[in-house]
């Protein structure tokens, strides 16, 4: 996964402060990895193993030690690391770029952006945007609702009821993260995470009535912005064919992350939100260990081994 | 089709009796068709449409069910239901 400097400024001006000083025309250099790097060791002259990959960062250190070199030497200094052909710096606490880094940007093509967060937060902050950037990524057609803070994406095909299980899970209590398209992403610990696209953020299709607000009719407290995925319901017309136990759970792949899924049967006047409902929390329990439909069949097994009829 | 009554003993052969996966074939089979069916053993006797009926049946490997089908499709359902005891419903 890369991604270029372009999209960390596109994606990260607001978010942490950033400002261009020079090289506009050169933000396509290519951000091959997701850390930062802090140059304290190559301006010392070490470039054995040096980040050339990564954002340099100056900061008090930095710049600190510019100031105790030589005119020549910090030049020299300061070219060594460009040589390098790193994608671009970033100067924080707003410090004033000393004229060499601005000479040397213009003459390698390398952008110069500046921040007034203290190194270490901007270290932070930009380490979680560029991995959420560079994350594996898919939008999935499905519903996404949380749950007691249990997601569920429900799925199905189109008419079957998927926003309108997700309208009563709202009047229940519980919360929209998005209608029908739903983006998500693959955060380094494994997990999915689902949110809606910007522009229909919170809007829902509801076959009759057209497009609805959520917040407006039911209240801040009826939205989520994101949420770690737990379960994937599917809503299904019945087949005589469903699972009548549990004890043997299914899975579907999201971003190569196998995710629990149960399919539903939906007939009219089966309360889906109920159910729904009850499948999250049945997930949750079996998260924390508890799954009580293996449990009971272990015990089954257990009673009808001991009861065996001998043969002969 | 005319309605008739058929009743069937079969052994359970599989390893581990009607457990939670037998009680779930035995249900998704009997309730495809529109005769009553009833499993009995020792006296208890529980319609063979309910997973927890049969759970609570107590199939131990070995013993020895009878099952009443009654309806007008009652033979094909007696025949899908013996296969399944017959195959020692697929485990093993």
């Amino acid at each position: 996964m890369s991604i270029t400097v372009r999209t960390l400024w596109e994606e990260g001006a607001e978010k942490l402060s950033l400002s261009i000083i020079v090289g506009e025309g050169n933000l396509d250099r290519k951000l091959a990895e997701t850390a930062m790097n802090r140059p304290g060791l190559a301006l010392t002259g070490f470039f054995q193993y040096f980040a050339n990959q990564r954002m340099q960062i100056f900061g008090l250190a930095e710049f600190t030690y510019l100031k105790s070199l030589s005119q020549t030497e910090k030049m020299k200094r300061l070219k060594e690391l460009f040589d390098q052909q790193i994608p671009g710096i970033v100067i924080t606490r707003n410090r004033k770029a000393p004229k060499e880094i601005l000479e040397l940007a213009e003459q390698y093509k390398v952008p110069v952006l500046r921040t007034p967060m203290v190194t270490m937060n901007f270290v932070n902050e930009c380490t979680v945007l560029l991995e959420k950037l560079t994350a594996p990524y898919e939008r999935v057609q499905g519903t996404t609702m949380e749950l007691m803070g249990i997601g569920v994406l429900i799925r199905g095909k189109p008419g079957i009821g998927k926003s309108e299980t997700a309208l009563s899970l709202i009047e229940r209590g519980h919360s929209l993260v998005s209608d029908d398209v739903t983006e998500s992403r693959l955060t380094s610990r494994g997990r999915i995470v689902c949110w809606a696209s910007e522009v229909t953020r919170y809007h829902m299709e509801i076959r009759g009535l057209g497009i609805i607000h959520v917040p407006s009719l039911f209240g801040v407290a009826a939205i989520r912005r994101q949420t770690e995925l737990d379960l994937v319901v599917n809503l299904t017309k019945p087949t005589g064919n469903e699972d009548r136990t549990g004890v043997y759970p299914e899975t579907v792949s999201i971003l190569g992350v196998d995710v629990p899924s149960i399919t539903l049967p939906v007939r009219s006047g089966r309360d889906m939100a109920n159910i729904v409902e009850v499948a999250a929390l049945n997930q949750k329990l079996k998260e924390l260990g508890h799954d009580a439909a293996k449990e009971l069949d272990d015990k089954i097994i257990n009673r009808l081994t001991k009861g065996r009829v001998k043969h002969g | 089709m005319a309605e008739e009554t058929i009743v069937k003993k079969f052994k359970v052969l599989n390893e581990y009796g009607i457990h939670a996966r037998p009680a779930a074939l035995l249900v998704k089979a009997a309730g495809k068709f529109d005769s009553e069916i009833f499993i009995e053993k020792d006296g208890n006797k529980v319609s063979c449409k309910s997973i927890m009926g049969l759970m609570t049946i107590e199939g131990y490997p070995g013993s020895t069910m009878q099952v009443t089908a009654s309806g007008s499709d009652a033979r094909e359902a007696m025949d899908e239901i013996e296969e399944l005891f017959v195959n020692k419903f697929f485990e093993d």
